[in-house]
């Protein structure tokens, strides 16, 4: 099929898959485990009647959910350097920062509902059982609130995907930007490009990569949605 | 570790009236954007809910497109890509019109829910008492629709605001793509930063806020 194709599709597309998919599975990947990994313990806290800590989380949560998520990547890309030279991360892992700080928020404030829908003699039985606050949540509520944290957690894992196109503001090298230096290298006269102009072919087919992704999650995250207001659980 | 961390004062001084002027431009795209995507919501969102036969299913063609592709892709492509086709936007232009295309998909799905919770009972009354189709939807439907469609229509408003800082990558001058500019010539980082942040969460909360506010304000009679 690639043979009806002209000559200079090829070396663009092997480049975008290679470098570009690559790069943007990457953020994407440590993005969503790092958001996982921070939010839901934070929203589990939340629950907590201890308001020093209820309120340092949700400042936490509001700061996150309320700046452009390219104003953060921006931040920990020039300003945490600025803290010394351990804080200097590479495009990838600064995006990955970025969108871990907003995910993790998203998560947390899911997780908040999901184990407050969670009744009251959940808690009350797991306490009678001799399990403390740690061992009641990890074995007994948490387990129960995942059904209720799942949608939620599909509709995020879309929007992580979509949003690793913020590390090309930084030249990370995923597959918008892939496709933005492959658009401006065919624009150059021979022998560096052929000058011609092909961002509607790469872009559209960035695009439909992206479509083709998250399409099916959408679907699924709505299914998971219906299916809990069906249950009324 | 201890870092010396000093915040220069003069920085928001010196530069205050070059920032004005980049949130002046962030809010007017905003307003822009946020009118558009108001019109555009209500129409098809109360195409979809009443099953409009074609505007119906176009309607979920564009909402499913512009939700399952990165907002960025779309700037790059109105920017970038059309050129090609001979369609030349300047960045003003594709500021207000990117940010509108994606929150109006977003409001559609925001009404559609909206008047699809409305009780149809509502609605036979209206018919009961010899209004027609259309009478029906602007004296029921849309004034209870809307306000049930209110508060996440805002929330989709808010993320229209705080997309307008992706223009950065079309190099038009709102708030985030000013503070950078001020950034690269002063190297004054921290301040840069800190001014950014704080500018994007007063407006973000604020709003935030209001919705609050207007949720208890708007609550249908029989839910208060």
């Amino acid at each position: 099929m690639l043979a009806f194709l002209p000559d200079w599709v090829r070396p663009v597309a092997d480049y975008m898959a290679s470098d570009g998919l690559k790069g943007t599975a990457r953020v994407a990947v440590i993005s969503v485990l790092a958001s996982l990994v921070v939010g839901v313990p934070l929203g589990t806290l939340l629950t907590l009647r201890f308001l020093p800590a209820r309120a340092l989380i949700r400042l936490y949560i509001e700061i996150w959910r309320g700046l452009p998520i390219i104003v953060t990547i921006f931040m920990i890309y020039f300003v945490l350097p600025k803290l010394g030279p351990s804080f200097r991360f590479d495009p990838f892992i600064s995006a990955a920062i970025g969108l871990s700080l907003w995910g993790s928020a998203q998560v947390a404030e899911a997780t908040r509902g999901a184990v407050e829908s969670i009744p009251r003699e959940q808690h009350e039985a797991a306490a009678a059982l001799g399990f403390g606050w740690i061992g009641r949540h990890v074995f007994l509520i948490l387990p129960q609130a995942f059904r209720r944290l799942l949608p939620p957690l599909v509709s995020l894992l879309v929007n992580i995907i979509q949003n690793t196109t913020l590390a090309q503001v930084l030249g990370a090298g995923e597959l918008l930007d892939t496709g933005k230096r492959s658009v401006e290298r065919l624009a150059f006269p021979p022998p560096v490009g052929i000058g011609e102009q092909h961002g509607i072919e790469i872009y559209g087919a960035v695009a439909v990569v992206f479509f083709l992704i998250s399409f099916p999650l959408t679907r699924l995250a709505a299914y998971l949605e219906s299916r809990l207001q069906r249950e009324g659980s | 570790m201890v870092v010396a961390v000093t915040f220069d004062w003069s920085f928001v001084t010196d530069n205050a009236g070059e920032l004005a002027q980049g949130l002046a431009r962030t809010l007017e795209v905003s307003a822009i954007a946020i009118a558009g995507a108001f019109v555009i919501g209500a129409l098809l969102g109360a195409a979809r809910a009443h099953r409009l036969p074609l505007l119906s299913q176009l309607a979920a063609v564009y909402v499913e497109v512009i939700r399952n592709t990165p907002i960025l892709v779309q700037i790059f492509f109105l920017f970038f890509a059309l050129p090609q086709i001979g369609i030349r936007f300047d960045a003003f232009t594709v500021a207000w019109l990117a940010v509108m295309i994606w929150g109006g998909a977003f409001n559609i799905e925001n009404f559609r829910a909206g008047f699809e919770a409305v009780p149809y009972r509502f609605r036979e009354a209206g018919l009961a008492l010899g209004f027609s189709r259309i009478a029906t939807f602007l004296n029921v439907t849309l004034p209870i629709g809307g306000r049930i469609a209110l508060p996440s229509s805002i929330n989709t408003y808010i993320a229209v605001l705080k997309n307008t800082a992706l223009m950065y990558v079309i190099g038009f001058n709102e708030l985030t793509t000013t503070a950078l500019n001020i950034n690269a010539l002063t190297l004054q980082t921290l301040e840069t930063f800190t001014v950014l942040g704080v500018v994007y969460l007063t407006i973000v909360w604020t709003l935030s806020g209001l919705i609050r506010l207007l949720e208890a304000r708007l609550a249908l009679p029989e839910e208060r």
